[in-house]
């Protein structure tokens, strides 16, 4: 096989469009059609299975779980898979009645046996009751785990008529939702509770609580993911991934594999070395990289005819590693002798060929420091954890001559097109990105991920299309998630509660690559004329961190607000009063906001809490069960910028609204669409979004950075205009005419910073002689401009402040130090939150004016998250008396530490 | 996943005789062994199915008195069954704490028994004592979950929570092979690896669990206590399983005339405590008695790196527990 570099990859591209028309040039396997067996079959067995009432006669291997044959054989796609492991309940169905996981049993257990499925619950296309309630009260966000709640969900009503809450919680705890809209759920299934109303508007459909428009597709199974997707002739891919934290890879022999029966192409750094741009922006991140720099790196990939002969194919490479030195922690990876992760040391370079670290700085620290009553120092340690998405990764990639389409989970079409066509040499007009619905991401899914472009090669190489899966340990290994730092800080302020200085040096482990910024925020908060930040991004040997819902600031403002909670205790200040005094009125105190409304929200929220009645100074009294209030605030930016957007009226009356938007879960086409029917005054159900395919879609910004509502949304109320005064200079189009309106906007706000932000209340008890944290209350409010959507923006809410309470009590991804290796990959051991761990959470709006973007809105995705572990930790603060300075806050810390 | 043949024998000894073979394994629900197989922990050429043979799935009176439970019924069922609800709440109650409904509708009681030990280091394959290895990994490593009583030179903690309640409650169980059948005390069935470093219990390769014999216990009063790391759906952290008789009326209301304890979570074996058990016969169980039998329950623990706090929480949970009865 001929070495595939991006300049060679072209060639072979010539190599294939010419083998085309000339049949005697032969690549191997090049368009060969695939069986379904391969050479060597694995023992089979006939079984019948009734599926929804319906009898399929079919021969399974014996080691098919009823999971892959649902999905793969019968094309019963609406049942998901994952984890594979019974982690995560995506793939629940009733077997004779009772729920089981379809990954955890085999296929050959249900012969002769009832199988229902998500697709049995509807009545064609009319919607059963509890399917409606689903819709009707928000259930699905990205709707990956949605079947598997919903077939949970009937069996307990089967079982008990009126459920209790608890008992829902119970029924329905075998299913795990990261985007967390536990809430929705139980309300759904017990249908008391409506959504929580929203007050009258001018508008008539901005405003207005608005189910998502897509939610049928995602409560019937009908809604389209990758994963789903099954082209003919379709190949399977496995990633060999290094079991070294850091290694020279001297040797891949893949022959042995090659040799096997079904396997049609192995790539690995012998034959391929096509950089993931995307990957690092500091340096040159190949697909398969020597030396690996973590475990999980990828060493090689196969494709073969199904995904069990290129799982076994997997083990049939052979490698030859030389172990190297390698380091996990940050601050020690900087230390002298460290061994070198890149060329140049390990601080990460803010560009190419500088080394130094990021250093923010406004007035005289020691000056400031010097008129400070108190001074206050303590450091922080937050950990790595998994975004883990329900939907791991996957990439379907297709060559038709020298045209690429790829299917993939992708936060963003458009930048995914862009990355693709970069890293493989390729017209962008080539690249076709597609994907109809994806499974969350919280930020791992942004841009191009290499198993597209592992996928791409492998379809290249093989002449068919090629189906690349991750399983969900390597989702918790070889995709990031969020950076790990630890935050060294000083603070003063004079005895009245005035800040006079703030200091932070911060270490943030990036692992080996640079895919994101490595920042640590939550300072510009706060009000203060003294400050000097310094963080330094450092390669580790650690598997990579990047963004992560709300990237820089959960672990951020946990360090800064826990400094503020204990500034304000050592003045003996109520932490309210210290905030309303101290927070920010300019960005950095010196950009002024569009609008700002953080003591607002602190205030709202205070009222709403009975902050005033509950909150009393850390420390006192002595029982087993002790209560604590805390509180803390968040912002994250919600700026206008580029992005674009097509609509079209037709003469039936339809506006068809062409937007980039993928819809990770956020209600972003829904979003859209309830903007286009406000600014055209017609009805929803007029409106017809057409999303995630490059093809028939403008460019749009990424969903990622929480931009999508105020970029695209912009973008789709300018078109909206243009349409609105061809409309009034030409009338409604008839027949087969169709009025169309491009737009593309970039508003530019001079001067000024635009700011969503909020303030968190948590109640919570902690039983000190067994460790144990309840959250007993949860007020959120949230200035996030306008509401469109006060359902989904409400769900938004809900959800990130459930992964911020899994954040702050449970998860770490754990590092045996001896070895490198990490222990407890996969929703198991990172202890993800479940129904029964996540409390009611009370939302609230506040929506002062904003002079842009549409209608005034602004970002909502990402802020929910970020107060959320600075809340909890002073909660335990004001519970307890003691501050625990490393993340999670799980039971053995707590009792190690309070004990 | 692996390749393997699947066969569903319809007798017992068929199954037994398929046993035989090298490579062949016995599958109940499967939660655990599917898993095994596809991380490549597990390696079975052929798996045997129990699930289907007859009788194994039920829960009948026993001559004399006391139940007899088959070995394939699914926790589910023995949660929620009346007589085990009502008579021997504290099993009821470990099997309703495993895991998910999911897990619990497929998953058997025989194969809860006899799951592998979740020890991060034993779940992602380094080379342990487990996995036929010579050194213990968590002993240096992260061991928030391992051992604190009974250890070396493994340090794995058994991870099922209807062990400690089948101690507690002094069960007999019936073990199958090709070559014959035996009945043990429970307490007999697990080995510590001080014993035996590469198994957690007596089976040998070919015999199953068929059936457990919970013996009478008129006027006894058990719960089960688990401690978890999250509300639900992972092992526990720590368990206490107690099964007392106190007296109800006469002269001494309250005085503890039986009791049986022991703990999960703590021990390569449930880990029964007999001396806390003689420390409350024959007393009123008070508040202090309660806190002094916690504290008896871990004399001679050893806390590896991380794990100290496992010392005071289930002594605490004892004492909890204890009180909980009266």
């Amino acid at each position: 096989m001929g070495r595939i570099s991006r300049r060679s990859f072209i060639e072979r591209t010539g190599a294939l469009a010419a083998a085309t028309t000339l049949p005697t040039l032969k690549m191997r396997g090049a368009g060969q059609p695939v069986g379904d067996q391969p050479a060597d079959p694995a023992p089979r067995t006939r079984i019948s299975l009734r599926v929804n009432g319906e009898t399929h006669a079919l021969e399974v291997e014996d080691r098919w779980t009823l999971a892959e044959v649902l999905r793969d054989h019968l094309g019963l796609t609406g049942t998901k898979v994952g984890c594979d492991r019974g982690e995560c309940g995506a793939c629940t169905v009733r077997l004779d009645g009772t729920t089981v996981y379809a990954c955890s049993q085999l296929a050959v257990w249900a012969d002769g046996r009832e199988v229902s499925t998500v697709e049995g619950l509807a009545d064609g296309d009319r919607l059963n009751p509890l399917q409606q309630r689903f819709v009707e009260h928000d259930g699905p966000q990205c709707g990956f785990c949605t079947a598997g709640q919903l077939m949970s969900a009937s069996a307990l009503l089967d079982d008990t008529a009126n459920p209790t809450r608890d008992q829902v919680r119970e029924g329905l705890v075998g299913n795990i939702c990261r985007c967390s809209n536990y809430n929705r759920y139980v309300e759904a299934v017990l249908d008391g509770a409506s959504p929580d109303a929203a007050s009258a508007r001018a508008l008539t459909t901005v405003g207005v609580l608005t189910p998502r428009i897509d939610a049928p597709e995602r409560v019937t199974g009908r809604a389209r993911y990758t994963g789903d997707v099954r082209l003919p002739g379709m190949l399977y891919a496995r990633v060999l991934r290094s079991p070294h934290p850091h290694a020279r890879v001297r040797r891949v022999d893949t022959r042995p594999a090659e040799r096997l029966p079904g396997v049609r192409a192995v790539i690995s750094r012998n034959t391929c070395d096509v950089v993931w741009t995307s990957g690092d922006s500091r340096n040159d991140r190949f697909l398969f990289n020597d030396p690996v720099r973590f475990v999980g790196d990828p060493v090689a990939a196969v494709a073969a005819v199904d995904r069990h002969t290129a799982e076994e194919a997997l083990k049939a490479i052979v490698v030859d590693y030389e172990p190297l030195d390698f380091v996990l922690d940050p601050e020690e990876a900087l230390r002298p002798g460290a061994v070198e992760i890149q060329p140049g040391g390990n601080l990460a370079t803010r560009g190419r060929g500088v080394r130094e670290p990021e250093v923010y700085e406004r007035g005289e620290l020691d000056a400031g420091f010097a008129a400070s009553d108190v001074v206050l120092e303590d450091a922080f340690t937050s950990k790595h954890i998994n975004n883990a998405q329900l939907e791991p990764r996957v990439s379907v990639a297709r060559w038709d001559g020298d045209r690429l389409t790829v299917w993939t989970p992708t936060q963003g079409v458009s930048n995914c097109q862009r990355d693709l066509a970069r890293d493989l040499d390729l017209p962008p007009a080539d690249v076709r990105v597609v994907c109809e619905y994806m499974g969350g991401g919280f930020g791992n899914k942004n841009q191009c991920q290499d198993s597209d472009l592992i996928a791409a090669v492998l379809a290249r190489e093989t002449g068919n299309a090629v189906k690349l899966e991750y399983t969900r340990k390597e989702d918790f290994l070889g995709v990031h998630g969020r950076w790990p730092t630890r935050q060294y800080y000083r603070v003063g302020a004079t005895r009245d509660g005035t800040l006079k200085a703030i200091e932070l040096r911060g270490y943030s482990g990036l692992g080996p690559h640079r895919k994101s910024s490595g920042g640590i925020a939550g300072i510009e908060l706060f009000r203060c004329p003294n400050v000097r930040r310094v963080v330094h991004p450092t390669y580790t040997n650690m598997t990579v961190s990047a963004n992560f819902r709300g990237p820089a600031y959960p672990q951020g403002v946990w360090g800064i607000e826990s400094m503020m909670d204990q500034m304000a205790h050592e003045l003996e200040i109520d932490p309210v009063a210290f905030h309303l005094k101290n927070v920010s009125r300019a960005y950095m105190d010196e950009t002024p906001y569009t609008s700002w409304a953080l003591r607002e929200c602190i205030e709202r929220g205070a009222e709403v809490f009975g902050w005033a009645s509950r909150w009393r100074r850390a420390g006192a009294g002595e029982p087993a069960v002790r209560r604590g209030v805390g509180m803390a605030t968040g912002a994250f930016s919600a700026r206008t910028g580029r992005s674009s957007a097509v609509l079209r009226l037709d003469g039936d009356g339809h506006l068809w609204v062409h937007v980039g938007v993928t819809d990770i879960g956020t209600a972003a086409k829904t979003t859209m669409a309830l903007l286009a029917a406000e600014a055209m005054e017609m009805r929803l159900d007029d409106v017809r979004v057409v999303w995630g395919d490059t093809d028939r879609c403008p460019y749009s910004v990424g969903e990622s950075g929480s931009r999508t509502t105020v970029q695209t949304g912009d973008a789709v109320l300018a078109a909206a205009a243009d349409l609105t005064q061809q409309l009034s200079a030409q009338g409604p189009p008839r027949g087969d005419a169709v009025l169309v309106a491009e737009a593309t906007t970039n508003p530019r706000i001079d001067g000024m910073a635009r700011y969503a932000s909020a303030a968190h209340f948590v109640e919570l008890a902690v039983d000190m002689p067994v460790g144990h944290v309840r959250v007993v209350r949860y007020v959120a409010v949230h200035e996030s401009g306008r509401i469109l959507n006060p359902l989904t923006a409400a769900s938004q809410v809900k959800g990130g402040v459930t992964i911020g309470i899994g954040m702050a009590l449970h998860e770490e991804l754990l590092y045996d130090r001896a070895t490198g290796i990490p222990v407890n990959p996969g929703y198991y051991g990172a202890r993800v939150m479940t129904h029964l761990d996540t409390p009611e959470i009370e939302v609230h709006f506040v929506e002062p004016e904003d002079a842009y973007g549409p209608y005034g809105a602004k970002a909502i995705g990402e802020p929910p998250i970020i107060p959320v572990v600075a809340a909890i930790g002073n909660a335990i603060f004001n519970a307890t008396g003691r501050r625990l300075n490393e993340l999670p806050f799980s039971r053995d810390r707590i009792l190690e530490t309070l004990a | 996943m692996k390749r393997f043949a699947h066969m569903s024998p319809d007798s017992l000894a068929a199954a037994t005789a398929a046993l035989r073979d090298t490579g062949a394994a016995p599958v109940g629900g499967g939660s655990d062994l599917l898993g095994m197989i596809k991380d490549d922990l597990a390696a079975p050429d052929r798996l045997v199915r129990l699930t289907q043979l007859s009788g194994l799935d039920t829960i009948a009176p026993r001559p004399g008195g006391g139940v007899q439970v088959g070995g394939m019924i699914t926790l589910s069922a023995l949660s929620r069954h009346p007589v085990i609800r009502d008579r021997y709440a504290v099993l009821a109650e470990a099997a309703g704490s495993v895991g998910t409904p999911q897990i619990r509708n497929a998953g058997t009681l025989a194969g809860n028994l006899t799951q592998r030990p979740w020890c991060w280091y034993f779940r992602q394959g380094f080379p342990c004592y487990k996995h036929g290895g010579t050194r213990c990994f968590s002993r240096t490593g992260e061991n928030q979950f391992n051992a604190i009583l009974g250890g070396g030179p493994s340090f794995i903690v058994h991870p099922s929570d209807t062990a400690p309640a089948l101690v507690a409650l002094d069960a007999q169980i019936h073990i199958v092979g090709d070559a014959g059948d035996r009945w043990l005390p429970i307490r007999e069935f697990f080995v510590l690896p001080s014993e035996d470093v590469s198994r957690e219990n007596v089976l040998r390769p070919g015999e199953i669990v068929t059936e457990l014999a919970l013996p009478p216990r008129p006027g006894a009063r058990s719960v089960y206590t688990k401690v978890r790391d999250r509300e639900a759906w992972t092992h526990a952290v720590v368990s206490t399983a107690v099964v007392l008789t106190l007296d109800d009326d006469g002269d001494d209301p309250g005085v503890c005339r039986r009791a049986a304890i022991a703990l999960g979570g703590v021990a390569p074996i449930p880990w029964r405590v007999a001396a806390v058990e003689r420390l409350l016969v024959g007393k009123r169980l008070t508040p202090e008695l309660a806190a002094a039998a916690g504290a008896a329950a871990v004399e001679g623990a050893r806390a590896l790196a991380r794990n100290r706090y496992k010392i005071s929480l289930v002594s605490e949970t004892l004492r909890r527990s204890l009180l909980s009865l009266t």
